[in-house]
């Protein structure tokens, strides 16, 4: 008898540490959400200096490191605010920083001059936002900035003299100009115009011709000029004008007409692109397939993202920043496993030197693989999305929590998220759905989200988790739902019309109400309005829609325990209906399955970091209590 | 015996003053308590009259803090037939909203709003009124919109927040309220709460003087009646009647002497109050009926104590018998010693004085010391045994003896010492008993002896009757004395108790009798008595013959 005992206890002590080591140790909650100890690295354009930002006395410092030397200096010590991080290099070797004194709405222009390490103030207007739109290589004291001073409501392009401090005006903003696309000496021939919704393209010749409109797009399409090619009057744009999904193109920009395509690709917008302003050329352009994918334009830029990838084997690569002479380069690397490191790399000795980590707190091997998946929605559409497992053995039966996207019109990429690591370290699936509406896709995909909020987009969602039940993914009876603005909507929305499905919902700055979010848009701006109405629905004609989707109006039908997060400063936050909301809720539900959390001093996301802490702990304990077994 | 009579008067009085005082204690108890009563319902009549009002006023509180807010969730674009909606569910829920009048409100740049403000107009598109009937919701639009009071009031509340509110740092609860809401008697005005980001957009709008775009807003008035609205009377106990009445309503005839208080009625019904009335003797009966529990126990505490005060009472008048017994002891006991000791001191000084004692003298002398100093030793071990059996530390020493010798030996022993003592026996069908013949001696001779004692010099008789029944033996020691009182009987057995006579002056210890029954008791038998005064007393023994 007490020989059998003996073997029992040993069969059991082995059952438990084997289930130990397959469980990953919790990684305490600050470490997923530290602020970064080095950021925003840059290098001189002589190639001497790299420069970054670090806190001193818990404000972002300039510090620079010689790469002659490797020595490290600070340059600035301010103590009453931070360096902002658009700071920047001149072709003269000086960086320019700002930094914005919140208290009397000011902000100050500096220059450091970097063999002395002076600083001194450039300009410091009061109640203007500043912002560096280009440089000249052939002025380098010259920089061209935009502005907001001469109507708070419109930002001028003005020329500005660093070390004259002498300030002309470039281009006078008439009113409905958003940006601004700067030539590579400075001058600006293209514009884009925006009254919200719908955007122009303007073109002019030269600086003394007015600028005339050549394209013109709705909400739909879309047209983002990148730079002229130096040849006749065409400029590269990505553009899904006539297509379904944006490409690279050369446009006449005489009439607006595409001359050629230079680059698709036929499962995803092109959404970004790499180009140098000294060889006037497009280097690659990258999208989000399944992983971030890149096609090289310059077989130059290939060698070296080939080389750097032998060598930092499974990381995502993309240059940062270089010197003039385009031999010294800083590379910032990241996975989904890895929030990143800085690199410097030399072209001509081939050399790469780790400047450090983002998060060195974390090792990769702890944190989670996110998988691309994709499943067939009700109706026979194909949704995208990621998952990501908690470590160790076990893929089957999983407690799941479920991350639907902000917007609806946003995105999720593959790679490091926070959240999603955070979740999946304290042992829970994390599901992330591209439902319909995702930008990204293509032209149909996203209008297809349109008029389905409360529709299709939630069926997307509720598609998704009834494909991981099936497969056997996540454990039916632990399901959670998580997500911030329209991603809280999808939380509380799923909690009410599938209240078997979720167990509890957590919901960040959450939309609750349509006609809320509809009366964003202001009324002057008609298109907004229409945009508005097109993709979200008309609170006239679909006020029985939005009124039945509208959380607000169907507190009767939730009855899960929530857990409820809102910066009291959110603009679009309707603070007393909220607060209304979650009265009614707990008095409905009893106070202890309505956990909500109104920070004063926050603004839509969190900026303390003890709020965040805070948040993320609620987040834990809360996830714990109600996933143990469904009730 | 003066000495304890006090003692007896002492303790009575004593009982008295604590009976007296307990009794007025509770008297005063009572009339305190009922006092507080008195009190306590009155001031409750008082005071619980919030509770009614909170009850009543429930599904107004309901109507303002829950359903009207819903409106700000449109955010501005009801239209008439949703308004109608909402106004169906008010009707429903809140029956003393007597109607609805719904303002479709744009905010603009129109030339010719009704308010113009920083170049921001407020005008009425349209208005809709609303009433129930039959459980249904009946409205009408009104095309004369030039003449509203309320929609101005709130459109001048509306444009002094949006020109003035703060959209860095947001407004506080009291601002909201100040702009978003007018309550007046008998109506409440509500329009929907701006957001900071409506403001800004509002601001901006002021910007586009040209537009001709505007934003909408609601505003509805609710026009309440006081008629309707159920009054809760949660405490019937205390009010009898409780009616809505004007808060000038206070009529000047109140002959019966009712009880009166009033509770003024919140926000939209604050021209009226609650009226609360009840009879003089509605209250009573209220007192009466909560202090009926306290009453009685009132009367549990003092019936309690009583009986504690008799308890004490009774312990105490134990004792004093306890007392007086070992008095009375000590004193006889003394008597009882002090007698062979005088003999002895007599026997003694004789001898010393006498030059020369005859052979007679010497004898008789020598006879006298030995039967004193036998008389010693008899008490001192009477006492000690009497001790030793009371502890149960002593053991039956058995043998078997033959009653009729037994009694034989003791009537002639008696007839030896009292010459006068006329003793018979009759002893039939007995067996021997088998039991310590010191024991059964010592009943013999206290009985006998007490027979002798307690008799009449002529009638100094005593008649011995032994028989048996089944398993016992009875001895009968009948005599022709004094006999005892009936109300001593059950005394004559105590430790140190003696009857007090003649007989019993001196020479007694009080011990015989209860030294018997602690003897009898010991072998597992019994005594009783039975005695009739002047004509004799008859003591009976039963013993087990096993045991």
């Amino acid at each position: 008898m007490l020989k059998h005992f003996r073997i029992l206890l040993l069969i059991y002590a082995i059952t438990v540490l084997c289930a130990c080591k397959q469980k990953a140790a919790p990684i305490p909650v600050i470490d997923f959400f530290r602020t970064p100890e080095k950021v925003s690295y840059r290098i001189s354009p002589d190639g001497k200096y790299i420069s970054y930002l670090k806190p001193y006395k818990d404000k972002q410092n300039l510090f620079i490191q010689s790469l002659e030397d490797g020595k490290e200096r600070m340059a600035t010590s301010f103590t009453d605010y931070s360096i902002r991080g658009d700071y920047f290099w001149t072709y003269n070797n000086e960086i320019v920083f700002f930094q914005d004194i919140i208290t009397v709405d000011e902000i100050r222009m500096f220059a450091l001059d970097v063999s002395t390490l002076k600083t001194q103030v450039i300009i410091s207007p009061k109640k203007v936002r500043i912002a560096m739109i280009g440089r000249d290589k052939h002025e380098p004291d010259v920089v061209t900035i935009r502005m907001n001073k001469r109507d708070s409501a419109n930002f001028d392009i003005y020329k500005l003299n660093i070390k004259t401090k002498e300030l002309n005006p470039y281009l006078v903003n008439p009113g409905n100009i958003t940006q601004w696309f700067p030539d590579a000496d400075g001058k600006i021939r293209l514009v884009r115009a925006s009254d919200g919704v719908d955007e122009t393209i303007l073109y002019r010749p030269n600086d003394k011709a007015p600028f005339k409109p050549i394209i013109a797009n709705n909400f739909k399409t879309s047209v983002k000029p990148i730079a002229f090619t130096g040849v006749g009057n065409y400029f590269l744009a990505l553009s899904n004008v006539n297509r379904d999904k944006s490409a690279l193109v050369e446009i006449n920009a005489e009439d607006g007409k595409e001359h050629k395509v230079i680059f698709a690709s036929n499962n995803a917008d092109i959404q970004d692109y790499q180009y140098s302003k000294n060889k006037h050329k497009i280097e690659l352009v990258t999208w989000d397939a399944a992983k971030p994918q890149k096609h090289f334009l310059d077989p130059e830029i290939k060698l070296i993202y080939d080389k750097l990838s032998t060598e930092l084997k499974g990381n995502e690569i993309n240059i940062a920043d270089r010197d003039s002479a385009e031999n010294k380069f800083i590379i910032i690397t990241y996975t989904d496993r890895n929030p990143g490191s800085y690199y410097l790399y030399e072209k001509n000795i081939g050399k790469l030197t780790k400047l450090g980590d983002i998060n060195p707190d974390l090792k990769p091997d702890e944190l989670c693989t996110m998988q691309p998946i994709s499943y067939k929605a009700s109706d026979g559409m194909t949704i995208n999305g990621y998952l990501t497992l908690p470590l160790g053995s076990a893929t089957t039966n999983l407690p799941l929590v479920v991350m639907p996207h902000d917007g609806p019109f946003g995105h999720n990429g593959w790679g490091y998220n926070p959240e999603v690591q955070f979740l999946a370290n304290r042992g829970y699936a994390v599901f992330l759905v591209n439902y319909r509406g995702s930008t990204g896709f293509g032209k149909a995909f996203y209008s297809a989200g349109f008029k389905e909020v409360g529709g299709k987009i939630q069926q997307d969602i509720t598609d998704g988790v009834n494909w991981l039940i099936q497969n056997k993914t996540a454990n039916p009876k632990k399901i959670a739902i998580f997500g911030g603005g329209f991603g809280g909507f999808s939380a509380l929305y799923g909690v009410s019309f599938h209240p078997d499905m979720y167990n509890c919902a957590i919901v960040q700055h959450g939309l609750i109400n349509f006609f809320t979010y509809i009366k964003d848009a202001p009324p002057f701006l008609k298109p907004l309005v229409q945009m508005t109405y097109e993709r979200v629905g008309n609170p006239e004609t679909d006020a029985n829609q939005l009124r039945a989707i509208s959380p607000v109006f169907n507190i009767s039908k939730i009855r899960v325990p929530l857990l409820i997060f809102q910066g009291a400063r959110d603009d679009r936050a309707n603070i007393s209906e909220l607060n209304q909301f979650v009265r009614e809720l707990q008095k409905q539900n009893g106070n202890d399955k309505v956990k909500y959390f109104l920070k004063p001093r926050e603004r839509t996301f969190f900026r303390s970091q003890t709020n965040r802490m805070e948040m993320y702990a609620e987040i834990e304990k809360f996830l714990d209590e109600n996933m143990r077994v469904k009730p | 015996m003066k000495k304890q009579d006090n003692t007896y008067r002492k303790n009575f009085s004593l009982t008295i003053i604590f009976l007296v005082l307990i009794s007025v204690t509770f008297i005063i108890a009572l009339f305190v308590s009922y006092n507080l009563n008195v009190n306590y319902v009155e001031n409750e009549f008082a005071s619980k009259k919030i509770d009614v009002q909170e009850q009543t006023m429930k599904p107004y509180n309901n109507l303002f803090q829950n359903k009207i807010p819903e409106i700000t969730s449109y955010q501005g674009f009801l239209d008439s037939a949703s308004a109608a909606k909402y106004a169906d569910s008010v009707f429903h829920n809140y029956n003393f909203v007597r109607r609805i009048v719904f303002y479709d409100v744009q905010i603009g740049n129109q030339k010719n709003s009704t308010v113009i403000k920083n170049k921001l107009g407020i005008s009425i598109n349209a208005i809709y009124q609303y009433w129930p009937k039959d459980g249904k919701v009946l409205g009408l639009r009104i095309w004369n919109t030039a003449d509203e009071p309320d929609f101005d009031q709130m459109a001048s509340k509306l444009s002094n927040y949006i020109t003035l509110s703060d959209t860095a740092h947001g407004s506080s609860q009291d601002e909201i309220f100040r702009s978003f809401y007018d309550v007046k008697p008998g109506k409440i005005s509500y329009s929907n709460i701006l957001r900071r980001e409506d403001v800004k957009i509002l601001r901006a709008l002021q910007k586009h003087p040209n537009s001709s775009s505007f934003a909408k807003q609601n505003m509805m008035t609710f026009f309440l009646t006081p008629d309707l609205l159920k009054v809760k009377n949660t405490h019937k106990e205390l009010y009898r009647d409780v009616t809505i009445q004007p808060v000038v309503y206070d009529p000047p005839d109140n002959q019966a002497g009712n009880l009166i208080t009033e509770a003024p009625l919140p926000g939209a019904f604050s021209d009226y109050k609650l009226y609360f009335k009840s009879g003089p003797d509605y209250l009573t009966t209220e007192i009466n009926r909560r202090f009926m529990p306290i009453a009685a126990l009132v009367l549990l505490i003092y019936c309690f104590l009583v009986l504690i005060g008799w308890l004490i009472y009774r312990n105490l008048s134990i004792n004093i018998k306890l007392f007086k017994l070992q008095y009375d002891f000590i004193n006889n006991f003394t008597h009882e010693f002090k007698t062979p000791v005088s003999v002895i001191k007599i026997a003694g000084s004789n001898l010393s004085g006498d030059s020369e004692l005859s052979e007679r003298q010497r004898k008789q002398y020598g006879r006298i010391l030995n039967e004193e100093a036998d008389k010693l030793n008899e008490l001192m071990n009477k006492l000690l045994s009497f001790t030793q059996l009371e502890n149960k530390s002593i053991n039956i020493k058995r043998e078997e003896i033959d009653i009729e010798n037994f009694v034989k030996g003791y009537m002639e022993t008696f007839r030896l010492k009292y010459p006068d003592f006329k003793i018979s026996y009759n002893v039939h069908g007995v067996d021997p008993l088998y039991t310590d013949p010191v024991f059964l001696g010592s009943i013999f001779q206290n009985l006998i002896e007490n027979a002798y004692k307690y008799s009449h010099p002529q009638k100094k008789e005593l008649y011995i009757n032994v028989s048996h029944s089944k398993r016992n033996i009875i001895f009968s020691f009948r005599d022709r004395g004094i006999g005892i009182q009936k109300d001593e009987l059950t005394n004559v057995f105590k430790k140190f108790y003696r009857v007090e006579n003649q007989y019993n002056q001196n020479g007694s210890a009080g011990l015989g009798l209860a030294f018997c029954k602690e003897l009898v008791n010991f072998m597992g038998g019994e005594i009783i008595v039975n005695s009739k005064v002047n004509e004799g007393s008859e003591f009976i023994v039963t013993l087990p013959y096993e045991n």
